[in-house]
């Protein structure tokens, strides 16, 4: 029994970000993290090798060459080894082609369990495990709040309108966690130097018997412009006033805008 | 030519969603702007006998793809059936859990462009047109299909981004989709379902909403903004500090990996504002923070900022709500 964890690498949340001059986010000079909510399904992943259900923790990633660092600090949190597909034809790909890569380096590497975040953390993009479990035809286990597996099916606890469902599947399965999995566990100093020395594979769109025509040049949509975003209206502020004269500032906020 | 404008109308209780209604004046609206016609597709329960009164919100047909209580995605071989038969321009899903998940099995079962979750979106030139904020809402990107790239485009639209149309009296022609066999999606199932202790509200469909964080100080401290809620006719919604602790239910979780609500009037109550939570209430029209930091990221993005105790101010507030309402001791 084994999961793929696929990890994204995104720019640091709070640094200062950019687009290129060909409306690319600018990836240099940027301190790059594992995507956060991806940080949750590594931590699903490594607490299902803890308990034993599953034997194998691997994680894959597309992205430029840096994007190793992320595999190396998930493998510093656990897991056995890493493959990076890198390839300078995947350079401005989107979430199908995205997905239509990842679903090939999957189909090479059989996992009985895909594991992602919910979503990224950037472009707050989230339709790439989706498109994953419908190129592979495999069932798909989304937003779930834990997850287990064991007995050849996958089940996961999802929030519902009123409460929970568990949702279960036979493997294989693609599937997806939420934050409520708990907090990501923190590479040990330990787990820093023995990430070191696990194996970690590049392959290329060869490797994964893709060409660049395939993926129609890594992406079907095009960025064709950027822009601030509208300035808003300054912040009115209500300070030092007993807590009874706020309240009527407030009423009168409220009424001139009809809200009461 | 492909013209029509398709879109994911969710049913829950027998009756439309909100989402539903904000997608089909969407659809309605890009479909004037195409010279096509919106056409929804219709699941979940109440689907079958609530699907024509969409017609009220401009939509020409209505395809039900089923009416029973089951995961949406395992609808979704019926949707790509029912967009390969029809010569469609634009899907579009809320960007929903429900809704993302249809959309990305049509992404991928239909090789086509997606865009999302996008803010505003046009046809333009015979395309899809979209902008959408990236970069944690720094810079907002307009982005559309690539040359040649095949139809339809999918778009995943954030709630709020259109306002239901007032109800007309047009009725959508139902129909039902064309044959398909099950996807691999008809393989998960719901084995067990667990209800709350108590009756919660969907966060989407409210128009005030009173929600509480890391200073609230504990499951108690929700009595003040559920009492101000009340005398506002709004929900209580939460941080995701709040629901953490477990001092609220997550179906209140406001933010990133909760719900994103688009209410008239929304007011923050010890509630910093990461930008966690920013992303899930700052289409909110009107907000009001109320936080004893006078520096909280929160007195950034607000309307509002009355900064002082909560457990002074909202209480306040709400006796001067219900005094000017006529409701007070009520």
């Amino acid at each position: 029994m084994k999961i793929v964890v696929c990890i994204k690498q995104v720019p640091a949340t709070g640094a200062d970000k950019r687009y290129t001059d060909d409306l690319r986010l600018d990836r240099s000079n940027v301190e790059a993290i594992i995507n956060p909510l991806d940080e949750y399904a590594v931590e699903q992943a490594l607490r299902l090798l803890d308990d034993g259900s599953v034997e194998g923790v691997t994680y894959l990633s597309m992205g430029p060459e840096q994007a190793s660092e992320a595999l190396r600090r998930a493998l510093a949190m656990g897991g056995d080894g890493a493959v990076l597909i890198t390839d300078s034809a995947l350079v401005g790909a989107d979430e199908w082609a995205t997905a239509k890569v990842l679903a090939a380096a999957l189909d090479k590497l059989a996992p009985d369990v895909a594991l992602m975040g919910m979503a990224s953390d950037d472009a707050r993009g989230s339709l790439v495990p989706g498109a994953v479990a419908a190129m592979r035809d495999l069932p798909l286990l989304s937003y779930g709040a834990e997850l287990t597996v064991g007995d050849g099916v996958a089940r996961a606890r999802r929030l519902s309108a009123a409460g929970f469902d568990w949702i279960t599947a036979p493997l294989p399965v693609v599937a997806t966690v939420t934050d409520q999995v708990g907090e990501p566990r923190y590479a040990s100093l330990k787990g820093i130097m023995a990430a070191k020395r696990k194996p970690m594979e590049t392959w290329s769109l060869a490797d994964l018997d893709l060409s660049p025509d395939e993926l129609s040049g890594g992406a079907l949509t095009t960025v064709t412009g950027t822009r601030q975003p509208e300035e808003k209206a300054p912040t009115e502020r209500i300070e030092n006033l007993p807590p009874a004269e706020a309240a009527v500032k407030i009423a009168d906020w409220l009424a001139a805008r009809k809200l009461i | 030519m492909s013209n029509d404008i398709f879109f994911l109308a969710e049913f829950a209780g027998g009756g439309p969603a909100r989402s539903a209604l904000e997608m089909a004046t969407g659809a309605a609206e890009l479909a004037s702007q195409s010279g096509g016609s919106a056409v929804a597709l219709a699941y979940g329960p109440g689907a079958a006998d609530g699907a024509a009164g969409l017609g009220a919100q401009g939509v020409a047909r209505a395809i039900v793809l089923g009416d029973e209580d089951r995961p949406a995605i395992s609808h979704a071989a019926a949707a790509a059936a029912a967009v390969r038969d029809a010569d469609v321009l634009a899907v579009l899903a809320p960007a929903t859990p429900n809704g993302r998940d249809l959309a990305a099995a049509l992404v991928g079962m239909l090789h086509v462009p997606a865009f999302g979750p996008v803010r505003s979106a046009t046809v333009t030139d015979g395309v899809l047109e979209t902008e959408q904020a990236t970069l944690q809402g720094s810079v907002i990107t307009t982005a559309r299909p690539s040359d040649g790239a095949p139809t339809p485009s999918i778009a995943l639209v954030l709630a709020g981004t259109f306002t239901p149309a007032e109800g007309g009296n047009g009725s959508a022609e139902v129909e039902h989709p064309p044959e398909a066999a099950e996807s691999a999606f008809a393989r998960a199932t719901v084995a067990e379902s667990h209800a709350a202790d108590a009756k919660v509200v969907n966060l989407e469909e409210a128009t005030v909403i009173v929600a509480g964080g890391r200073g609230v100080g504990g499951e108690e401290g929700f009595g003040p903004l559920r009492d101000l809620a009340a005398a506002l006719g709004g929900a209580v919604g939460a941080s995701r500090a709040a629901a953490d602790a477990g001092w609220i239910p997550y179906q209140l979780q406001i933010g990133q990996t909760g719900k994103v609500v688009k209410p008239s009037l929304y007011i923050g109550a010890g509630i910093s504002g990461a930008i966690q939570h920013r992303v899930g209430m700052q289409t909110a029209e009107h907000v009001i923070a109320i936080n004893r930091d006078p520096d909280a990221p929160i007195g950034e993005f607000a309307d509002l900022f009355v900064v002082g105790d909560l457990f002074q101010i909202v209480p306040a507030l709400t006796d001067e709500i219900r005094r000017r309402k006529g409701t007070e001791g009520a």
